[in-house]
């Protein structure tokens, strides 16, 4: 008899302890690992934050007041329209796509680009229809700031650049070596059309700006530091794009415990 | 001969749990995201209960509590009992207004669950999910883990950007403002969820 009774008691104990421990489920725990990340970087180099800042409230006061209202007038014209402009510009850009794709020593990608690049602009009327998309010739793009990053080149610092926003050393290096090797920009200026060039990053600018709106509005309303949430964004959207990550397997993967949900 | 035949055999069963957790996942998020889209969906609804429809869908299915102490980073360590409960509480509710704010440009979009794999190594499951508009697409990757026989979400990337990571960064700047003080933190995650509150409901 005082056997079952002993056996009743662990029984009732073992299960009592059961709930016990799920009520403690219920409390965060913390382990010392759970403030790491699995490398993602929380520190970005920001040198120049306090004139970043600065810059980024212009930026944002100018976006509000221009750049958004006009995105959201682009985003009213039928679509068939949006689409001819979005893949005109797309095409423009491929030359130096092609020439950054063998930089990175990316042949494969760089006879797809190519054969883009001669369907958009016959059969797709100077690149207003994509083509080439329907005929399995996916868009990739590269810059010279994913082949200097490629190359073996650090971020360098953080830059709030005015108008043309986040960017970082590399990448603006990346800018200014596209500006000037571009092709169709050369021939805009032999051909003494140099308004085209601005014409050109504005429409574009739109064009990007169109497809972010509630994005963007979303970041904006709701960040306790939007500064600081952009200046993330932008690095993690660069380190997908220079790290080619189709799948996001990539991506940092946060460590998070849920045994407390 | 026989040999092959055990080496499929064997494969089978070692790829077989992952793909089952991949499709489980699926049906599951399917399910939860057609609430949400529910919500917007019914243009009759006030924007009040809207959101608190979204909010009771994300607080069922996020791992909230996780995903809050990860993006404080070390602020965690410090604070008591009180702060940590008060701050878990303020930030469901700020994920819930991030993500409800995301969704404020619906209009019927359609979208198809497109890919979804398990990665062994990390037990989480990804599921990337196609957004379409008529100009354009857009890729949202759910990140969901297993616990107790079902699923939360972990993060979410839309173009590569995580949710998470995003947050982490955020919080990590405010908090340096107040030398990582989670009970001053709160106050102004507390602020900014009024203000994002008022834009949500109007």
């Amino acid at each position: 008899m005082k056997i079952i009774k002993k056996k009743i008691f662990i029984f009732l104990f073992v299960v009592l302890s059961t709930n016990i421990y799920a009520a403690a489920s219920d409390e965060v725990k913390t382990e010392s690992q759970d403030y790491q990340t699995s490398g993602t970087d929380d520190e970005i180099y920001d040198p120049l934050e306090p004139i970043n800042r600065a810059i980024f409230g212009f930026n944002n006061f100018a976006d509000k007041i221009v750049l958004e209202p006009v995105a959201k007038g682009y985003k009213n014209i039928p679509t068939p329209i949006q689409s001819g402009i979005s893949n005109f510009i797309g095409n423009l850009k491929m030359p130096l796509v092609i020439v950054n794709q063998l930089l990175q020593g990316q042949g494969k990608n760089a006879v797809e680009s190519s054969g883009r690049f001669i369907v958009n602009s016959t059969v797709g009327l100077l690149g207003l229809v994509d083509v080439a998309d329907k005929m399995g010739l996916e868009e990739k793009e590269e810059d010279f700031g994913q082949t200097l990053a490629t190359w073996g080149l650090g971020d360098g610092f953080y830059i709030v650049l005015p108008l043309f926003g986040p960017s970082n050393l590399r990448d603006t290096t990346g800018m200014v070596l596209t500006y000037v090797s571009d092709p169709i920009n050369a021939y805009a200026i032999r051909e003494g059309e140099e308004w085209l060039l601005p014409l050109r990053t504005a429409t574009n600018a739109v064009d990007q700006r169109s497809r972010i709106i509630d994005e963007v509005n979303a970041l904006r309303n709701n960040s306790v530091d939007y500064y600081a949430a952009v200046r993330s964004s932008y690095y993690q959207n660069r380190k997908a794009a220079i790290d080619n990550t189709d799948d996001n397997i990539l991506t940092p993967l946060p460590l998070i415990s849920i045994e407390f949900e | 001969m026989k040999n092959s035949f055990l080496f499929l055999l064997i494969l089978y069963f070692v790829t077989k749990p992952a793909l089952l957790l991949a499709n489980e996942a699926e049906i599951w998020l399917e399910k939860e995201i057609d609430i949400i889209l529910n919500a917007y969906q019914n243009e009759n609804l006030p924007n009040e209960n809207r959101f608190l429809m979204v909010e009771q869908t994300i607080n069922n299915n996020f791992a909230g509590a996780g995903i809050a102490k990860f993006v404080v980073g070390k602020a965690w360590n410090s604070a008591n009992k009180e702060t940590k409960k008060d701050y878990i509480k303020h930030f469901k509710r700020h994920l819930a207004l991030n993500i409800a704010s995301m969704m404020q440009g619906y209009s019927h979009q359609k979208y198809s669950l497109i890919n979804s794999r398990f990665d062994e190594k990390s037990k989480v499951t990804m599921i990337d999910m196609e957004i379409y508009s008529e100009a354009s697409s857009i890729v949202v990757t759910w990140r969901l883990k297993e616990s107790k026989n079902r699923f939360f979400v972990i993060d979410l990337l839309v173009a590569d950007i995580s949710l998470v990571v995003t947050k982490r960064s955020e919080f990590n700047s405010m908090l340096k403002t107040v030398d990582y003080n989670l009970s001053n933190f709160n106050e102004k995650l507390k602020s900014q969820n009024e203000k994002s509150y008022e834009k949500i409901i109007k």
